[in-house]
């Protein structure tokens, strides 16, 4: 017959070698360097080449494209856009590097739109310590874009593309203070 | 007011050092404005699990476990902690979703709203009025009845587990299992360092199970015994400290654009804050209360951390949370749902008179 004194000292017992148990599968696993477990679960590892992987194709993809660009070429480099875009709709990269030639040719409103969108598809590009980081030139274009635009919009208030415009660049100032996002 | 009150003291210093910790923390690295967010830290951290693939929110915030773990040696020094609960738990766990919902839309829990305010973030206006609008509808229900089933003292020792958890997750921040996921870029990716952070949290969540310092408790006390209630004087300290380190670190930059992790669509600001106020009312504290109270044996208060973790991944998912370009429809409908759900529970969980 179990009695109940009999029964809580089995229990106790039972405590005692499942707490052991714990200890040892856990310390066995820390000393070994070939746990099977820690290879299947180490998500960090895998994300961070994921991500490596994912620039080192962007680089690989809008190389032609930096290439053009460095030669001084915008407009060649902006037909080599669009032709990526037909494969890849909706990539980021590629409307930070539109913006960025759109600001070279002095379109502002076509460039901080182009950032916009990108820093939308990936907030990547106003990270202060980041690979694909381009915060000081989308920092540059939004301080020049605030005086001139909000210029335009003091002659003439109506003016429905600068007030497009304005908010594109609020929303750019916003990602470049920070914030938890 | 009696101002020889110790206990009037005691959240003024807990309301300060809050205000003070929380602007640090920004300067210390955590991301602008968000020294310390409950709704922001609950997101990261359910990322860090994963539960949400938000590869830019994934942080095991060790200010958050501070809080509860901070809490729980408060209460387990001074003899407070005591298992309790039973009060509608799942009902709980979907308010702790729902408050997540309406901090995730606002951008911020009660205490980053007065954060931003401090910083100068005037778009933080509606969000205030929307939070006081929503406190008060929910003492007007409780004070028509509404009643969500009496806490009681429980003998099965369900107070520990919160506290438990919460330990465990300690233990995952220190040992860093391979499941762990930490973002290298993004919101996530700036924080305080770790020991600071971590002693910050455990800190005020200390001081903080002392005094009951929590910001809606503060608005409710405020309504029901105006200029008397030391939790509004607590709130008072809370905003004067923040502004203080503010102006002396040159983060007050007051303005309606541009501001960090804010966006400019001010109705949804409001009702985001509003469902937050009237959730906090009902049950008995904000975000941050609830991780207090959670840490010193309330089972109740545990479920809506349960739940707010869940949120937390829930809002990431499915597209709820705002970001400064402003409130997606899954935002706008969530926030609408939850608003309505309350007002459902408010007219048919009344007791009989």
């Amino acid at each position: 017959m179990l009695t109940r004194g009999l029964f809580d000292k089995l229990l106790w017992l039972a405590l005692l070698v499942l707490a052991a148990a714990l200890v040892l599968v856990v310390v066995r696993a820390a000393g070994s360097s070939e746990s099977a477990g820690s290879k299947v679960l180490d998500k960090a590892m895998e994300r961070a080449m994921t991500y490596q992987s994912r620039v080192a194709l962007i680089r690989e993809l809008y190389g032609p494209v930096e290439t053009l660009l460095q030669a001084g070429q915008d407009q060649s480099a902006l037909l080599k856009l669009a032709e990526i875009e037909k494969t890849y709709p909706g990539e980021a990269h590629g409307q930070i590097l539109k913006g960025s030639i759109q600001a070279r040719l002095g379109a502002i409103d076509e460039a901080v739109a182009s950032y916009a969108t990108g820093v939308k598809l990936r907030g990547d590009y106003v990270d202060k310590e980041n690979p694909l980081s381009r915060r000081t030139e989308i920092g540059r274009v939004v301080e020049s874009g605030l005086q001139t635009v909000s210029a335009r919009l003091a002659a003439n208030p109506d003016n429905r593309t600068a007030q497009a415009t304005m908010k594109q660049l609020y929303y750019l100032q916003s990602r470049l203070a920070g914030g938890c996002e | 007011m009696n101002w020889r009150d110790k206990h009037l003291w005691l959240v003024v210093i807990t309301g300060f050092l809050a205000g003070v910790l929380g602007v640090l923390l920004a300067v210390w690295g955590n991301p602008e404005n968000s020294g310390i967010c409950v709704s922001c830290f609950m997101e990261t951290s359910a990322g860090a699990l994963g539960l949400h693939n938000n590869e830019r929110m994934e942080y095991l915030r060790p200010e958050l476990l501070g809080f509860v773990l901070g809490a729980f040696a408060s209460a387990a020094l001074l003899r407070e902690f005591k298992s309790r609960g039973g009060s509608a738990p799942l009902a709980r766990v979907f308010a702790g979703v729902l408050l997540i919902v309406g901090c995730a839309v606002f951008i911020g829990c009660p205490i980053k709203l007065v954060l931003r305010l401090a910083a100068g973030d005037l778009t933080v206006i509606t969000g205030l009025l929307g939070l006081v609008a929503g406190v008060g509808l929910g003492l007007r229900g409780l004070a028509h009845g509404l009643q969500l089933g009496r806490t009681q003292q429980d003998p099965s020792g369900s107070g520990w587990l919160v506290p438990g958890l919460f330990f465990l997750l300690l233990v995952f921040y220190f040992v860093r299992p391979g499941f762990l996921l930490q973002s290298p870029y993004g919101g996530a990716a700036q924080h305080a360092p770790g020991l600071v952070a971590l002693g910050v949290g455990l800190l005020l969540g200390f001081l903080a199970q002392r005094s009951r310092f929590c910001i809606t408790g503060g608005v409710r006390d405020s309504f029901l015994f105006g200029l008397r209630a030391p939790l509004l004087w607590g709130v008072i300290a809370f905003v004067g400290g923040a502004l203080l380190v503010s102006l002396l670190t040159g983060r007050f930059q007051p303005g309606f654009y541009g501001q960090p992790g804010a966006h400019t669509d001010l109705l949804w600001s409001g009702l985001g804050m509003l469902l937050v106020g009237w959730i906090s009312a009902l049950i008995g504290g904000c975000p941050f209360r609830q991780l207090v109270k959670s840490g010193e044996g309330d089972s109740d208060a545990g479920l809506v951390v349960i739940g707010m973790l869940l949120g937390g991944g829930i809002v990431q998912s499915w597209g709820i949370a705002a970001t400064s370009s402003g409130v997606s429809l899954a935002g706008k409908v969530a926030v609408l749902s939850g608003l309505m759900l309350v007002v459902v529970a408010t007219l048919f969980l009344r007791e009989e008179a």
